[in-house]
């Protein structure tokens, strides 16, 4: 029962990031805050409200079934926080990149459990480490740190004082960080 | 009803209420873990139900750590992930900077590259078969094993000075140009090594105990396999002609003839036998890069202080275990604004509580170990 998809370089008709972009623009214009194409990739900003049907529809009907990635990503400058899918496929070539931009004080996304098998623990990931909330997940709990810990470390204002990085000092050649004396 | 029927009523109903499903702890100190790693398992007498693994025992917030320091500082960190890959882990997040900022590599660096990762490949499918072997009981192929890993680690350490974290390449080639006579040092372990496939064979795929032990357990089906997005021997194993060292191309991959070993069922057999081929390909690909291998420096011209365009990337390469992909954010400083890892086999080991279920309590290793999990890397 070898599946054997062989190389989609070789046959079948190659889409090209535009087409990709067009298909989900033309069925979801309105929810699409940006689109451009970057090193071949289709780019994408969504609202969050329809973040579950327009990862269907990539799925399902553009046939790009492999989710490679889903992180996180904190933006305090401009109350943000986002999500990014990092979508593929191993029939056809092209690249999706899909984010999704939050308030950062309600981050809460729908889960995509039900199309990836794989997102459960990127999504308890997420949670985990930058709070982000994902609405019927079937197990949201922490998952790298221990049950009971307290805030969600690679958000960027987390402080806990008994791990303080070595601060940054952009004076220095090289840029080398060095330890406080204080 | 005579007496004995009327006994083997009453075992029946007795074995009927005490045959409750029980949870069971597997680990986090169990030698069969390779690391720490704690399985919750479900047991209906010798059968597993379900299985939920807990992560995180050697979480150090590497993404965190990453977020405060300049591109170049991170590669030392990066060897910490994949103890037992360090210089393929080195290689992809590299890769990662340099196709950010746009960085070339020499010629030599991509071609010694190649050669070190393959080496590298070898090294980590051969502790795999190792402790693989150990998982089963077949002690003496751990032994056999670790002494080929011996030579590549001997090679490394010619290039390094490092046994395991190397630290090997840089954003634009290598830290250094390979020994005098090195080439010809690998050369002569590959001369070595080719004949000694066989011998592992004696051992393991020529063994009744082995075949029977592996056979049909854990078997992941197709559609499971893209659903939890498995990557490298796993998602082979389950039938997919996929690896990105072709279908994704970086490096110098396509200037070299390999094959891609696929398996069928998806059971343990198949992962292991991925593997097996896998190390006959890596010869393969070192022995056309040492004939084809250019002189030249190794390290292209680059700025002390390595600042990224602004913008983001995700870059993927295909290590021993899969796809290690780096998602690397720049907001134009020296560091990465977010610095995040999709290491292989956290994302295979969430497959396992597909795999697990139906099978014996006895298979669960065979099944763990047919991952090749590195908890370094998982729990990051």
């Amino acid at each position: 029962m070898a599946l054997n998809f062989g190389r989609w370089t070789s046959g079948g008709e190659s889409v090209t990031a535009e087409e990709i972009l067009q298909q989900i623009q033309g069925r979801f214009g309105d929810e699409i805050r940006t689109a451009e194409v970057r090193r071949e990739e289709a780019c994408l900003t969504i609202r969050a409200d329809r973040n579950y049907e327009i990862c269907r529809f990539i799925k399902e009907e553009l046939g790009y079934d492999y989710l490679n990635c889903l992180s996180g990503v904190d933006w305090p400058a401009d109350n943000e926080m986002e999500v990014v899918y990092a979508i593929s496929s191993l029939k056809q070539p092209g690249k999706i990149m899909l984010r999704v931009r939050l308030p950062r004080d309600e981050p809460v996304l729908g889960s995509v459990v039900p199309l990836w098998g794989t997102a459960n623990w990127h999504e308890r990931e997420a949670f985990d480490l930058f709070g982000i909330r994902f609405e019927n997940h079937p197990d949201l709990r922490r998952i790298l740190l221990s049950e009971d810990w307290i805030g969600h470390p690679l958000q960027k204002d987390y402080q806990d004082e008994r791990f303080v990085p070595y601060p940054w000092d952009d004076r220095k050649p090289g840029g080398v960080a060095r330890p406080t004396t204080a | 009803m005579t007496t004995v029927n009327l006994q083997l009523e009453q075992i029946k109903e007795r074995t009927a209420e005490s045959m409750e499903e029980m949870w069971v702890n597997m680990g986090p100190q169990h030698p069969s873990t390779h690391g720490v790693l704690r399985l919750l398992l479900k047991l209906d007498g010798e059968v597993i139900r379900e299985c939920i693994p807990y992560l995180g025992y050697m979480h150090r917030c590497h993404e965190k750590i990453g977020e405060n320091r300049a591109y170049v500082q991170i590669i030392p960190y990066t060897d910490r992930l994949d103890y037992l890959a360090s210089m393929y882990n080195n290689w992809a997040y590299c890769l990662a900077c340099e196709r950010l900022m746009g960085i070339p590599v020499p010629e030599r660096a991509e071609y010694l590259r190649v050669i070190i990762g393959e080496l590298q490949r070898i090294a980590s499918h051969l502790i795999w078969l190792g402790t693989f072997g150990l998982d089963l009981g077949n002690f003496t192929i751990f032994m056999w094993c670790f002494r080929e890993r011996e030579m590549v680690l001997d090679l490394f350490e010619a290039v390094s000075g490092q046994r395991l974290n190397y630290s090997f390449m840089r954003i634009g080639g290598l830290a250094l140009d390979v020994p005098e006579g090195w080439l010809a040092d690998v050369k002569a372990f590959l001369e070595w090594f080719k004949p000694r496939l066989p011998e592992y064979d004696r051992l393991s795929t020529d063994q009744i105990i082995w075949q029977k032990r592996i056979q049909g357990v854990g078997i992941l089906k197709p559609e499971d396999a893209i659903s939890y997005a498995c990557s490298g021997p796993v998602l082979r194993g389950s039938g997919f002609h996929w690896d990105l060292r072709r279908d994704d191309p970086y490096s110098i991959y396509d200037r070299f003839d390999f094959d891609i070993p696929v398996g069928e069922s998806g059971d343990v057999w198949d992962r292991f036998w991925v593997r097996r081929r896998e190390m006959e390909e890596s010869v393969k690909i070192v022995e056309q890069a040492l004939k084809e291998i250019p002189p030249g420096p190794v390290l292209s011209p680059v700025a002390k202080k390595l600042r990224a365009p602004v913008g983001d990337i995700y870059s993927r390469v295909e290590t021993p275990r899969g796809e290690l992909g780096f998602y690397i954010v720049a907001d134009g400083s020296e560091r990465p604004y977010r610095y995040k890892v999709r290491a292989p086999t956290f994302v295979n080991l969430s497959a396992l509580p597909v795999m697990l279920p139906g099978y014996f309590i006895a298979d669960c290793v065979a099944v763990l170990g047919s991952i090749d999990i590195v908890l370094g890397e998982v729990d990051r």
